[in-house]
């Protein structure tokens, strides 16, 4: 590329002396270092794909506000790394009784809001109530919450409608998040402009759309932590200028580096590049409402039509593993004997020959524009399906527009993904394959009524092993009925200077960035 | 020249005007929810429908049309949905960034152009001129985002002589982190001025009045500065102009190349999240720099030739 369009370059070059009037910035700065025992201190800086939208738990829908209001509040609980458990945070334990309606959590004794103001039960049940109102972005994730009650300073009791086994990990979730009751006497305008939390970290100062910076909490309830002083979070929207800028030395952590430069990044002297386990799964989603992806022989062909190693390759530079059932491996429940129909051009055209087209179909996928990975996947797929008859057309359409069009159900395929909010499988498992779930499982359209008994039996049980087995049933079930392809598993990337240590993103994306220091 | 100027803002009023209804059409035809995509796949329909008529949205297209225009007349150009502030205060904060941008990318033209327009004017038709030509076709064909990389990989990257992309906080990091950005927007107009600038140069080098110089024994570095030069750069100024649409256009791409928290930055931003306000807001900003630019170079035309006031 570079020797290629030398010219312009070169050409830039008789320009010099205009530009050494500016001067010269320092070089980048790097330095490897044994990791050992965390160094309190340091900024850290990392760049990303867009600013934060608000600060307001209840409100953030987007990523980057998500993983720093994980930053700025706490939860009662916090789901584990690995995604198997939630553990305490606020609550130091909690219990359900007997009935199995009611959870009582107790409170770490000596908490205070970044403010000094001490941190109660009643700011516990001000945040769950607000944030329970169904007319809110995640509020539909609280719907099984019947009462918040606080006998006592450090005791909160929650009352559910039924038996409902998915409680603790749905108090871990970021919307969840504890906020001075009555908003410290703000309205909710006032409060989302200058926010108070018991997180690790608390807003120093926010330009809208451009960047975020966040300083340590020093009365957090963490002992020694955070170790960070500060955080500033910028927004690049460009992944080549955020790569740029991680090698430049202007950045310490890179979110979402582009798959095709992690390689090359990893051997980088100064860099890392890590691939954390993540809930992300990616599907070819399939209008299950029209001919002929009505035809279950039709969707088995397509499965079975589709190679996706190859795809893997070429897509993600293998970054990401084959998907067998629609449940990622990130979860408890997943269940490794559900190994869905892998690529198997003879069982493909059986199933089509079986099926209401055995002499094939036009169709066409939906493609988000300028979504370079999704149109690899969408031409690879052409070849691939026009093995079986299937000629498919690539519709290219703007993001929100392509959601617009799934919405509306007016497509044929279209490729999708997904992550979870929440440790529990209950969340993702009516997402996708629920049509009360509130996504019409996913706009396939698909509705099979033992499958919706079987989700709402799993959330009512309490012991984990039994619900294991009853989402297995469901994950075989929707294995058979095909309404979509699960694709890949992927992980979740990130490249960042080698003196940044003890960055973990959990499967559910939050930075956990208490945990995080600098070496010098 | 009152009436030529009434007649002028008149019209400037008429295309502003043209361009937001166009934009309040265009961003309500295209198909996506703002509030959907604001609240993603997840949420209840009744929280979309809840957000709709937070926003207004859920009155007819006439009525929020009505409501837009009077407000944009009031001066309120109502609040961002993505970031849930006054428009005016996110322009306060972005317009100066552009136009600071704008305005080195102009000096960075002039002082590329002018003097290899000179020099090969000068030298008349030759290597220089070939090699001039050269790379006006390079710098024009090449598109701003690979330019903007390529710079970057040289000045960043190899020689860190500046930033690889930000804004900075002081006045000095500002004007160093824009060096490479105006640079890359110069260098996609330089080629078409080299061009004008050469033709008039050269023409003004053989006429009367460079003659009548040289006889007057005058040296030719004054011959060329005071009369060549002089009147030749008229034509450069119109140029100029008409590549205020170029300059705007290229602050959209240089702004995402470079992360540079500008207009065109905050623009691309409001028509990926469907925040109506911000993208009719950002349109009408870019039309306004960009007519007002024309009704400049009409204006230092009508000053300069009393016969473009009848035009």
């Amino acid at each position: 590329m570079i020797q290629k369009k030398w010219l312009p370059a070169l050409a830039a070059s008789t320009v010099i002396s205009s530009l050494l009037l500016v001067g010269c910035s320092p070089g980048p700065s790097s330095s490897s270092d044994d990791p050992g025992t965390p160094q309190p201190g340091g900024h850290l800086v990392m760049a990303r794909e867009a600013d934060v939208a608000t600060l307001m738990p209840t409100d953030a829908t987007d990523n980057e506000s998500i993983w720093t209001v994980e930053e700025i509040y706490d939860t009662l609980l916090v789901p584990s790394v690995d995604g198997e458990s939630v553990q305490p945070a606020l609550a130091t334990d909690w219990v359900q009784s007997e009935d199995k309606l009611a959870w009582t959590f107790t409170l770490r004794p000596g908490i205070t809001f970044s403010d000094g103001t001490p941190l109660t039960s009643a700011d516990v049940k001000f945040s769950l109530d607000t944030a329970s109102d169904p007319d809110l972005p995640s509020g539909f994730l609280n719907e099984q919450i019947a009462v918040i009650e606080a006998p006592s300073p450090e005791t909160v009791v929650v009352k559910t409608k039924a038996a409902w086994t998915p409680l603790p990990s749905v108090l871990a979730l970021f919307a969840n998040s504890i906020v001075p009751e009555n908003y410290g006497g703000k309205s909710k305008e006032e409060f989302a402009k200058d926010p108070v939390g018991s997180g690790p970290f608390k807003v120093k100062s926010w330009t809208k759309g451009q960047q975020l910076e966040l300083v340590k909490n020093t009365s957090y309830w963490g002992k020694d932590k955070p170790y960070l002083d500060a955080v500033t979070f910028v927004a690049v929207a460009d992944a080549n200028t955020r790569a740029t800028q991680l090698q430049g030395g202007q950045i310490s952590i890179n979110e979402t580096p582009a798959a095709s430069s992690f390689d090359a990044l990893s051997s980088t002297p100064g860099l890392k590049a890590s691939a954390f386990e993540s809930s992300l799964t990616s599907f070819l989603t399939l209008n299950n409402t029209r001919t002929p992806f009505s035809d279950l022989h039709v969707r088995r062909a397509i499965a079975y039509a589709i190679d996706r190693e190859a795809i893997l390759k070429a897509a993600y530079f293998g970054k990401g593993a084959p998907a067998g059932s629609f449940l990622s491996p990130a979860y408890w429940a997943y269940d490794a004997n559900v190994k869905g129909r892998q690529y198997n051009l003879d069982e493909a055209k059986k199933e089509m020959t079986l099926s209401s087209q055995p002499q094939g179909f036009n169709a066409s996928i939906l493609v988000s524009s300028g979504n370079a990975t999704q149109l690899t996947i969408a031409q690879i797929l052409q070849g691939e399906l026009a093995e079986i008859g299937i000629t498919l057309t690539i519709n290219q359409m703007e993001p929100a527009a392509q959601r617009a069009a799934r919405k509306s159900m007016d497509y044929d395929m279209a490729i999708s993904v997904a992550t979870t909010d929440i440790t529990d499988p209950d969340e993702m498992v009516r997402f996708i394959v629920s049509k009360a779930g509130g996504s019409n499982s996913l706009y396939t359209g698909y509705e099979n009524q033992d499958v919706d008994a079987l989700i709402s039996q799993a959330a009512g049980l309490s012991d984990q092993a039994e619900r294991k087995k009853v989402y297995s049933t469901i994950q075989a079930k929707v294995d058979d009925d095909q309404p979509l392809v699960p694709l890949f598993y992927l992980p979740s990337l990130y490249s960042y200077s080698d003196r940044v240590h003890g960055f973990q993103p959990s499967i559910t994306g939050n930075y956990n960035l208490v945990n995080t220091w600098l070496s010098k | 020249m009152i009436r030529f100027l009434a007649r002028r803002l008149g019209l400037l009023v008429l295309v502003v005007w043209g361009v937001v209804t166009a934009t309040f059409v265009l961003v309500h035809a295209t198909p996506g929810d703002p509030a959907r995509t604001t609240l993603g796949d997840k949420a209840s329909e009744s929280a979309v429908q809840a957000l709709r008529a937070e926003w207004g949205l859920d009155q007819p297209l006439t009525v929020q049309y009505w409501h837009f225009l009077t407000d944009l007349i009031s001066g309120n150009l109502g609040t961002s949905f993505q970031y849930r502030s006054p428009i005016v205060s996110l322009l306060a904060d972005r317009l100066p960034t552009t136009l600071l941008l704008m305005l080195m990318a102009v000096t960075f033209a002039v002082v590329i152009s002018l003097p290899l327009a000179t020099w090969v004017a000068v030298r008349g038709r030759g290597g220089a001129d070939i090699g001039v030509r050269i790379f006006g076709a390079v710098a024009q064909g090449t598109p701003a985002f690979l330019t903007g990389t390529l710079l970057v990989i040289v000045f960043g990257l190899k020689l860190h002589w500046f930033p690889v992309g930000g804004y900075g906080r002081t006045t000095a990091e500002h004007l160093h982190s824009l060096v490479l950005p105006s640079l890359t927007i110069a260098l996609g107009i330089v080629p078409m001025l080299v061009n004008s600038l050469r033709a008039s140069l050269t023409d003004a080098l053989q006429s009367d009045f460079v003659a009548f110089g040289h006889s007057k024994g005058l040296k030719p570095a004054t011959v060329l500065a005071a009369y060549a030069i002089r009147n030749g750069s008229i034509s450069g100024v119109t140029i100029l102009g008409i590549q205020a649409g170029v300059l705007a256009g290229g602050a959209l791409v240089v702004e995402k190349v470079f992360a540079i928290p500008g207009m065109g930055s905050l623009m691309l931003a409001g028509i990926l999240g469907r925040d109506f306000p911000v993208v009719q807001a950002t349109t009408l900003v870019f039309a306004g720099i960009v007519v007002v630019v024309y009704l400049v170079t009409d204006l230092s035309y009508a000053l300069l030739d009393p016969r473009a006031r009848l035009a």
